[in-house]
């Protein structure tokens, strides 16, 4: 980093990246909430299925995000633990109106949490009971209870209801993230380590 | 005790493979296997669970359709359903799957949810004598209870079998019959079969999306194949009894297999092109289930065994399980290329069977009477269960599970049931089995002597290596002593080390004079003689000296050592030191 470059992020003209994993099950909605977050100019309009991952970019008031939004389907999960160690926080979404499937996000959810680049890791987990506009879907809190949410103890976590679609209640938790990311880094180090 | 832990580490298996998603004990679900399809009806990638409920007794037939967890519709049926089954009959966009209901004589098939076609079985041929009968009772010449005498007289004798009003009738008390004939006397007679069961064949394609046909098994015994467009029948098949159970493998235009169980205790191998039955495998039980894993088909019978046959009708296995089984049903991982068969206990087990490796032992509630196993949702490994309770049990395979190829099940070690590739008899190896067989006596006898003779000549050299004291270990008790001689080098000069050591406890040798004896035209040894020192016991003397090789024809030659004592002639021992070829040239 050069002497230009601390300057500038010491005078807060330069935002801090910080790199996010986006994880779920497939069809959970990681793609529609990125797409969500970024500026209104650069949305697409057709959402198709993620194959593989992809890296979207978007800015918040103090942080510029860099985010891996990686494909939920069963045969590429096995690719998200290639990017744990690059990852500084996680953004799980649900498909809160798929009851079935949530011992499948519980079970993906443990894996992740056990994984050893993240384990010992206190890394903040932003999780996304999303598609709350579906008739048949279940609120935050029976979401964070089927997934016992309450047994992660060494890390910050956060769930908050969401909507994909409309982009309600995504500011409310991409600002939670914002807040631990910073709180976590109170002295503007370089996050990258 | 070990029971105990064996069956808790079974179910922390189980728990370990298997994600329970789902269970409602009272979803009020009355069905078997054979009722049970999973397709994507709206094309949304949201697979759909199609349930044929059987209801509680003749009532509450219903025909349920479950997304996730919940009932989304349901529809009601005339009769009791004997197999749902989901299938695609056109190429029209969007490519959402019928549903056929085979119930009765008839198929009903559904799209979008919707009735949309009735399929009705051909109507058989009427007993002509009955028709004359209830002709006669349509116009009132006899009454009831005459007509139920004559019915009775038809039955015991004639070959075509009753209709099923006649049989109805026949079962009536006597008030009844007034009302029963006068109700349907004007209806004209009519004989007609029912659907047993109920399976899909792909018509020209081997794709996942393939138009199916509809292949059927009635109670008259016969098997159809109809057309999924027209509801023709492309192929009508009679058999000797009738079928139970249906699978049904390749394609209709190409080639396919029919296998069915039938109610005589025989499995049926049907070909296309054939009229009769390609193979037969008969059973001494009962068939209760049956699943094709690849080529081989499982079948489950009612002696609470499981064979594995070739699809030539060759048995390869049979497995005794530990209870009766109530269903079977296919396992599919395509994702891993893995098929196994599962099997519904009585003992409230589903088994997983890999050939006849026990692969996993699913614990469950209650009984299971229906098994079903594929896409559900959006997750493509889902188990469905319905319990005889009516319960409904969902589970979830895990992306990570893995299924070990080896025996869980107690037995003999796999080793023991590979066949050795033993090489055919030969000609010559009969013939001299023969000989030995008749001439054994002489045999041994020219053995024994032979071996005689060998040890004789053994013993023979031996002395005579003694006598002379050729051995390089000495024989005589005054003198024990070893020698032994090592080359160095790779010519032509050599380097001899000899390595002389006094083995007895606590007599020094003296006097002792060491001399070679070797080719002069090929071997220089400076210096070619020696006295050696007095040998203290125990210690190891070397002696070097140099050898010459004077040849440039990389021949070698042996050289010997003598160990001698001063004033005698015969040597104490001697050694043979076979000389390396030299490699180097000559001095020259």
């Amino acid at each position: 980093m050069g002497l230009f470059d601390k300057l500038a992020g010491w005078l807060g003209l330069k935002k801090k990246e910080v790199h996010v994993l986006c994880l779920g099950l497939d069809n959970s909605g990681k793609t529609t909430i990125i797409n969500k977050l970024k500026p209104a100019n650069a949305q697409t309009q057709d959402i198709v299925p993620t194959i593989g991952f992809s890296i979207e970019k978007f800015k918040t008031s103090s942080l510029s995000f860099t985010v891996f939004d990686m494909s939920g389907q069963g045969r590429y999960r096995n690719l998200w633990e290639h990017y744990y160690k690059e990852g500084q926080a996680i953004i799980f979404v649900i498909d809160s109106s798929d009851k079935l499937r949530m011992v499948v996000a519980k079970e993906e959810l443990e894996t992740l949490l056990n994984h050893a680049d993240i384990k010992h890791r206190r890394m903040p987990v932003l999780f996304f009971a999303n598609k709350m506009d579906l008739r048949d879907s279940l609120s935050s809190v029976k979401v964070s209870q089927l997934l016992s949410l309450e047994h992660i103890k060494d890390k910050p976590w956060h769930i908050c209801a969401s909507d994909g679609l409309t982009g309600e209640g995504l500011q409310e938790g991409v600002d939670w993230l914002q807040d631990q990311i910073t709180q976590s880094n109170p002295n503007n180090e370089d996050l990258r380590r | 005790m070990s029971s105990s832990s064996d069956s808790s580490s079974r179910e922390g298996e189980s728990r370990s493979k298997w994600l329970d998603a789902h269970y409602d004990p009272v979803a009020g679900l009355n069905t078997l296997s054979s009722c049970i399809a999973l397709a994507d009806l709206h094309g949304d990638g949201d697979f759909k669970m199609v349930v044929g409920d059987m209801g509680h007794g003749p009532y509450n037939m219903k025909l349920k359709v479950y997304k996730g967890t919940a009932r989304m519709s349901e529809n009601a049926l005339l009769d009791l359903p004997t197999g749902v089954a989901a299938f695609l009959m056109d190429q029209n966009e969007p490519r959402t799957p019928a549903i056929a209901v085979a119930s009765g004589p008839f198929i009903y098939v559904y799209k979008n949810l919707r009735p949309y076609f009735k399929f009705t079985l051909p109507a058989m041929e009427v007993n002509a004598l009955e028709k004359e009968v209830w002709d006669q009772a349509k116009e009132d010449k006899i009454d009831p209870v005459t007509l139920k005498e004559m019915l009775e007289s038809i039955r015991d004798k004639a070959e075509i079998p009753l209709s099923v009003r006649s049989l109805r009738f026949l079962m009536l008390e006597l008030q009844e019959m007034e009302a029963f004939v006068n109700t349907y006397k004007q209806q004209p007679l009519k004989r007609q079969t029912v659907i047993t069961c109920m399976g899909t064949l792909k018509k020209n394609m081997a794709d996942e999306d393939a138009v199916c046909c509809l292949v059927i098994g009635t109670e008259s015994g016969e098997l159809f194949i109809l057309d999924p467009e027209a509801f023709t029948i492309l192929t009508r098949v009679s058999l000797s009894s009738v079928p139970t159970l249906l699978d049904v493998t390749g394609q209709y235009d190409i080639e396919y297999r029919i296998t069915v169980a039938c109610r005589n205790g025989n499995v049926y191998i049907l070909r296309r092109d054939s009229k009769r039955p390609k193979y037969c495998i008969e059973l001494s039980a009962q068939v209760v289930g049956l699943v094709r894993v690849q080529k081989n088909i499982m079948i489950g019978t009612s002696h609470e065994t499981l064979h594995g046959y070739s699809q030539k009708g060759k048995r390869l296995w049979t497995v005794t399980l530990p209870a009766s089984i109530m269903t079977m049903s296919l396992l599919e991982q395509k994702s891993r290329g893995i098929q196994a068969v599962l099997v519904g206990l009585k003992n409230m087990e589903v088994h997983l069977y890999r050939d006849k490796n026990l692969l996993s032992v699913i614990n469950t509630p209650d009984i299971v009477t229906g098994l079903c196993f594929g896409r559900y949702g959006r997750e493509d490994d889902t188990l469905i269960m319905t319990t005889q309770g009516g319960g409904l049990l969902i589970k979830i395979l895990k992306r990570t599970a893995q299924f070990e190829d080896k025996d869980t099940a107690p037995g003999p070690p796999t080793g023991q049931s590979i066949k050795l590739n033993v090489p055919k008899k030969t000609k010559l190896y009969v013939d001299q089995t023969l000989r030995e067989r008749e001439n054994a006596v002489a045999m041994h006898r020219v053995f024994q002597m032979d071996l005689y003779r060998l040890r004789l000549s053994a013993a023979r050299a031996y002395v005579k290596a003694l006598d002379a004291s050729l051995a390089p270990v000495s024989s005589t008790m005054q003198e024990p002593l070893t020698l032994n001689a090592a080359v160095q080098g790779i010519g032509p000069q050599f380097k001899l080390i000899l390595n002389l050591q006094n083995t007895s406890v606590n007599r020094p040798s003296m006097q002792l004079l060491i001399s070679f004896l070797y080719d002069e035209k090929l071997y220089k040894i400076k210096p070619a003689f020696f006295k050696v020192p007095l040998l203290v016991p125990g210690l190891n003397y070397p002696i070097e000296t140099f050898v010459e090789c004077c040849s440039d024809k990389g021949i070698s030659d042996i050289i010997k050592v003598f160990v001698l004592r001063e004033g005698k002639s015969t040597p104490l021992l001697t050694a043979h030191i076979n000389m390396p070829v030299s490699e180097g040239l000559a001095a020259a």
